[in-house]
């Protein structure tokens, strides 16, 4: 190993069949599943907001379910470049999520990894230093629950603005549509009970208009393999 | 009516038309002396091409230089004058708009996308001018336009104007480059020293008289003290990183204008991996810069001002700047003081120095003695305009008193100079002590009455403010004959006011007229008087002869100073503060009016400052830019396709593959291999970024349309959007960017977040040091862990700069299918989403989720139990909360659906 790269420990013999008493995808646990692999990263040492364990895995760490990241220092890829394609092959696509978590020195170009990433379906992300790796890492356990309501755009909570919110988010229809259909049909049950026509005879909604809010607000939930198709009710 | 008509329209001058020649008989860069008149050489240029019959682009003109240009062919009487091309005209008349012909003024952004969709007739251009050619770097959108142009149409003209040799001085080959992307073979160089400029020059020279003002030996005191410790931040900085160049690190560098740029240069790439000493080091050097500034720029006060807010943050903040404890700082805080007070009483003295000001501060001020040391320059101006007056009494033979322009730097220190000259130096002073020390009444008191005792005495210099003012009016007043023809040609300036203004300022002039003689009191100097100036930032102070004062720089139209020149036509300029490119204005506006006012210029200057040193540079500076320049055009090999006017050209051709092995081999082969032109589908809002004429370059062709999902289409299957670091903080804080992912995931196969760094900023996301240590959601790193965690199937680039995005971008679209543009553009939510995106139709899945109760978690067992929205409303409370298994959401749904208008705002109303 050279003493430049202690970061990665070496994989034990590439093509070892070893079978592994792997956890499997979907086994939960409180802690990141910490591949023996990585003893004596120096990232682990940054992780310290959630618990960890050693584990044996076929990933280098298990962030969730079904989200699992390689790490990889790209001082030690350019002396080992077959490394990363053996492992990322060994993976396999076996979780939902799968992070290439890639720490950079300044200089080098990341090109080719972020195109075999593309290729293997693994999403890469970048860290500067190991206390960046280590965040990440830590950060993918603790939100491995976390609705993503705090990506999303805030609406104000009283009901006009809630309603207007609701009835916009089928395309074309704005907020002025939103209000006028409110005020014609009284409440949101009245507008989803109304028919095509009663929809476009409202102020501001056209036929095209009427069309789109009806189909989405009588189209099944759920697709059609999964469920035969429903004429919409009359 | 009353406008005259201006210098720039008139016959150009020798050296000028010479220029002229040269470059309309070949294509070329010029780059001529700064303030030699670059924009009346494209003046002519434009003037030429205005009309029907000639189809010219102009590129690279910002809005006020467009005006101005307009302007000027305005009053030349130019009938079809130049137009701009914006947004405002629709893209299916912009075609016809061009056919028009004429000069245009063109958005870059815009002028792309109608060469990339052919909305203008590219083989019918005449040709193209390129102000600011210094510019042109090979990622720019003129860059993309001019190769554009080349490719379409080999027989227009394409000729750039400059005048800013410096910047030619950066970089290896720079000009050379320059050439290259402008497609032009000829480089004329127009140095003010080339024999031709020089001679005629000297022949229309004004007369000029410098005056070296010598500093006040406390301001020499500060000035070394700041040399001295500007000197010591410099030698630390390049301890601290030995790889930064030395050369441009000197000292005399250092005290020149462009230095924050020179060290920003040198520094941003590698920000992120200073230490904070560096950081510090670079902000001190940036306070010494402006102490130095101030100094030669305003008075003592506002100066001590600075200097004792600095030493007060830096309490406050608790920063540790080293230089404050340096010796060279206690001198200059106690110089600084001594310009502005002494303190009375010897015993203090001895006991600290000078004692901390909050400490000691009521029982100090009784005691400090105002001393107020008046600006050397100051007095200087003072005699020159006394000379001027002198001169005016005795003008009958000239025409009566010319008119004076004052020139100082900026909008602060011609405010300063305008109250200066109208109440005088101790007035002046008083006032703004008595503004920033806070109500030191009584020492301004004391001080005034000595002053008073000791002018009375009559050791006063002769000439204070008001005594000097008294002798202005008296001298007015004196020339009562000259004076009605006098008013007559500042009303005819006042002319292009309305009427009514007219006659107000009339009367007023008539009152003032009248009461004049027996009057000369200083209350007849007007308060604020108004000239209609084609300036918003100019200052006047007498009327009579029209004196005004304009700041050099600093102006919301550049040309202001330019546009004030030509009206107010002055006899007499005075140079408060040096600036290379006025003073060759001012050379060119002699030369170009032979026989008319502009008798002399006086230039004030602190002998021996840093002030001149900082001229002086600027001159040496852009010498020696012009010598590297005329070397290098000696030594260059310009190949004969430069012009690109034919096939041969390599820029152009756009097979900018690397011929790799693989498809040489095949072609070796005797396989003619059909090779598919690679198609890049871009949102017309990318327009903006360089991105698309890097990707253009690589050979890949572009097409620009409106999407509504993504900017970037490589393919049929990956979709992309691109986010510099501020838009994607942005975006992920505002739900920008959730929202693209969403409709990118539905309706793309991969699709794909490109982060794209800024070259010139360091490579890095979160800085060095700033990680926090807990995890908080607000960190860009916690909102991308999340934002993969829910898009799993988002990939992300991370791309150093535009150059290598574009390059993947090749790489990334090889041995897979074009992407059609018609298929892209029509996506939008309308549109069939993959099938195997997500099992629930997303319209109706969008719909429910905004509805209150209801979340990411319990929106599944909704969606598997109820079949549609129509359904959700038909289901009773009891029923929602079997099925979300929480009877709070359920009874929040529930209400949602079921409250009415009326009741809605009833319930908001008695809540209130």
């Amino acid at each position: 190993m050279a003493a430049g790269s202690p970061v990665l420990l070496n994989p034990e013999g590439p093509g070892d069949p070893a079978p592994l008493p792997a956890l499997k995808p979907g086994a939960k646990s409180s802690s990141i599943v910490v591949s023996p692999r990585q003893r004596g990263n120096p990232v682990l040492k940054f992780i310290r907001n959630v618990p960890w364990e050693f584990g044996d895995v076929v990933p280098d760490y298990v962030l969730g379910q079904s989200s699992c990241a390689l790490f990889l220092s790209l001082r030690y890829h350019h002396l080992n470049p077959g490394y990363i394609h053996e492992r990322l092959r060994h993976l396999g696509r076996s979780y939902g999520l799968q992070l290439l978590l890639l720490q950079k020195d300044p200089q080098q170009a990341l090109k080719e990894l972020a195109k075999v990433c593309i290729l293997t379906d693994c999403t890469l992300l970048l860290a500067w230093s190991p206390e960046e790796a280590a965040r990440y890492l830590e950060t993918y356990k603790a939100y491995e629950q976390k609705p993503p309501d705090l990506l999303k755009e805030r609406v104000e909570q009283d009901f006009l603005s809630r309603m207007t919110d609701c009835l916009s988010s089928v395309k074309s229809v704005n907020k002025p549509d939103a209000l006028s259909l409110l005020t014609a049909f009284g409440s949101l049950a009245n507008v989803v009970r109304a028919s095509r026509e009663d929809l476009s005879l409202c102020p501001g909604i056209g036929p095209q208009k009427a069309k789109r809010l009806f189909d989405i607000l009588h189209e099944p939930f759920l697709k059609p393999p999964q469920n035969e198709p429903l004429p919409p009710p009359k | 009516r009353a406008r005259r008509c201006p210098a720039a329209m008139a016959a150009l001058l020798e050296h000028e038309s010479q220029i002229f020649l040269e470059l309309f008989h070949r294509d070329g860069l010029l780059v001529c002396a700064r303030g030699l008149g670059v924009d009346r050489l494209l003046l002519r240029f434009l003037r030429l091409y205005c009309e029907p019959a000639s189809l010219v682009l102009v590129l690279n003109t910002g809005p006020a230089e467009e005006e101005y240009f307009i302007d000027q062919l305005r009053s030349d009487g130019v009938v079809h004058l130049p137009r701009r091309v914006t947004n405002e005209i629709t893209n299916n008349t912009r075609y016809e708009f061009y056919t028009q012909g004429g000069v245009f003024f063109a958005t870059s952004r815009i002028l792309v996308v109608d060469f990339l969709t052919d909305r203008i007739p590219a083989n019918l251009i005449t040709g193209i001018l390129v102000y600011k050619a210094h510019r042109i770097i090979e990622s720019c959108q003129e860059a993309f336009i001019l190769r554009l142009y080349r490719q379409k149409n080999k027989e227009g003209f394409i000729k750039a104007f400059t005048d800013n040799a410096v910047a030619f001085n950066t970089g290896f080959c720079q000009v050379e480059r320059v050439m290259r992307n402008l497609f032009v073979s000829k480089l004329y160089l127009w140095p003010r020293f080339h024999v031709a400029v020089n001679s005629f020059l000297e022949k229309h020279k004004p007369e000029v008289v410098e005056i070296h003002v010598s500093m006040t030996p406390a301001m020499l005191a500060i000035q070394t003290s700041i040399l001295d410790i500007l000197n010591a931040c410099l030698r630390e900085l390049k301890r601290y990183n030995p790889a930064l160049e030395v050369e441009d690190l000197s000292l005399e560098n250092a005290i020149g204008k462009p230095f924050d740029k020179t060290i920003r240069h040198y520094l941003d790439p590698l920000w992120h991996q200073l230490g904070a000493k560096t950081k510090s080091l670079v902000q001190d050097l940036k306070i010494l810069r402006t102490l130095l500034l101030y100094l030669t720029q305003y008075d003592c006060i506002t100066f001590l001002n600075l200097l004792e807010s600095l030493k007060a943050s830096e309490k406050a903040f608790g920063e540790n700047s080293g230089w404050l404890f340096l010796d060279s700082s206690t001198s200059m805080f106690v110089n600084a003081r001594a310009r502005v007070y002494r303190i009375a009483d010897e015993k203090l003295n001895q006991k600290g120095k000078v004692p901390e000001k909050s400490d000691v501060k009521k029982e100090n001020e009784l005691k400090r003695e105002l001393v107020l040391e008046s600006n050397p320059k100051w007095e200087a101006l003072r005699e020159v305009l006394k000379e001027i007056e002198n001169e005016n009494k005795n003008s009958e033979d000239l025409g009566g008193p010319g008119q004076v322009l004052i020139c100082a730097s900026d909008d602060r220190a011609c405010a300063q100079l305008r109250e200066y000259i109208i109440a005088g130096a101790e007035a002046f002073l008083t006032r703004l002590y008595n503004k920033t020390f806070g109500k030191d009444e009584k020492a301004a008191e004391v001080w005034i009455a000595d002053r008073k005792a000791v002018k009375s005495k009559g050791n006063a210099r002769p000439d204070t403010g008001p005594q000097a003012k008294k002798a202005k009016l008296a001298a007015s007043s004196k020339q009562n004959k000259n004076k009605k023809q006098q008013d007559r040609t500042i009303i005819q300036m006042i002319g292009k006011a309305e009427e009514e203004k007219r006659e107000e300022l009339e009367a007023e002039d008539n009152k003032q007229l009248s009461s004049s003689p027996e009057n000369n009191t200083e209350e007849t100097v007007p308060e604020d008087f108004h000239v209609n100036l084609p300036s918003d930032c100019y200052y006047g102070i007498f009327k009579d002869p029209l004196t005004i004062i304009h700041p050099l720089q600093g102006c919301t139209d550049p040309y202001a100073l330019t546009r004030v020149l030509h009206e107010v036509e002055p006899r007499y300029v005075v140079l408060y503060d040096a600036e290379l490119s006025f003073v060759r204005q001012l050379e060119i506006y002699k030369a170009s009016r032979p026989g008319k006012p502009l008798r002399q210029v006086y230039f004030l200057i602190y002998g021996g400052s840093t002030e001149e040193q900082r001229y002086l540079t600027a001159l040496r500076k852009e010498k020696e830019a012009f010598e590297k320049l005329i070397r290098e055009k000696a030594g260059m090999v310009i190949p004969e396709e430069r012009e690109g006017r034919d096939e041969t050209n390599l820029d152009l051709t756009r097979d900018a593959k690397p011929a790799s092995a693989a498809a040489d081999t095949r072609k070796a082969g005797g396989q003619e291999q059909k090779s598919v032109q690679q198609t890049v589908i871009v949102d017309m809002r990318e327009f903006r970024s360089e991105l698309p004429s890097l990707i253009h370059r690589r050979g890949i062709d572009i097409e620009p349309v409106t999407l509504e999902v993504g900017d970037y289409i490589l393919t049929p299957d990956i979709c992309v959007e691109r986010k510099s670091i501020s838009d994607l903080i942005g975006s992920l804080n505002n739900g920008r960017l959730y929202a693209q992912c969403v409709s990118m995931s539905r309706y793309y196969k991969r699709p794909i977040l490109l982060i794209e760094f800024d070259p010139n900023k360091s490579f890095s996301l979160i800085p060095r040091g700033s990680l926090h240590q807990e995890i908080s959601s607000n960190d860009v790193t916690s909102k991308l862990t999340l934002l993969t965690l829910h898009f799993p199937k988002l990939r992300i680039l991370w791309c150093p700069s535009p150059h290598a995005t574009a390059e993947l971008f090749e790489e990334l679209k090889e041995n897979h299918p074009q992407p059609d543009a018609e298929t892209a553009m029509a996506i939008t939510a309308d549109s069939e989403i993959l099938p195997e995106s997500d099992k629930y139709n997303p319209g109706p899945q969008d719909f429910l989720l905004k509805m209150p109760g209801v979340n990411a978690k319990n929106c599944r067992a909704l969606m598997n139990h109820v079949k549609s929205i129509a359904e959700l409303v038909t289901l009773s409370k009891d029923e929602l909360a079997k099925i979300l298994g929480n009877a709070a959401n359920a009874t929040q749904l529930f209400d949602f659906i079921h409250l009415t208008y009326g009741e809605a705002m009833a319930k908001g109303k008695s809540k209130r």
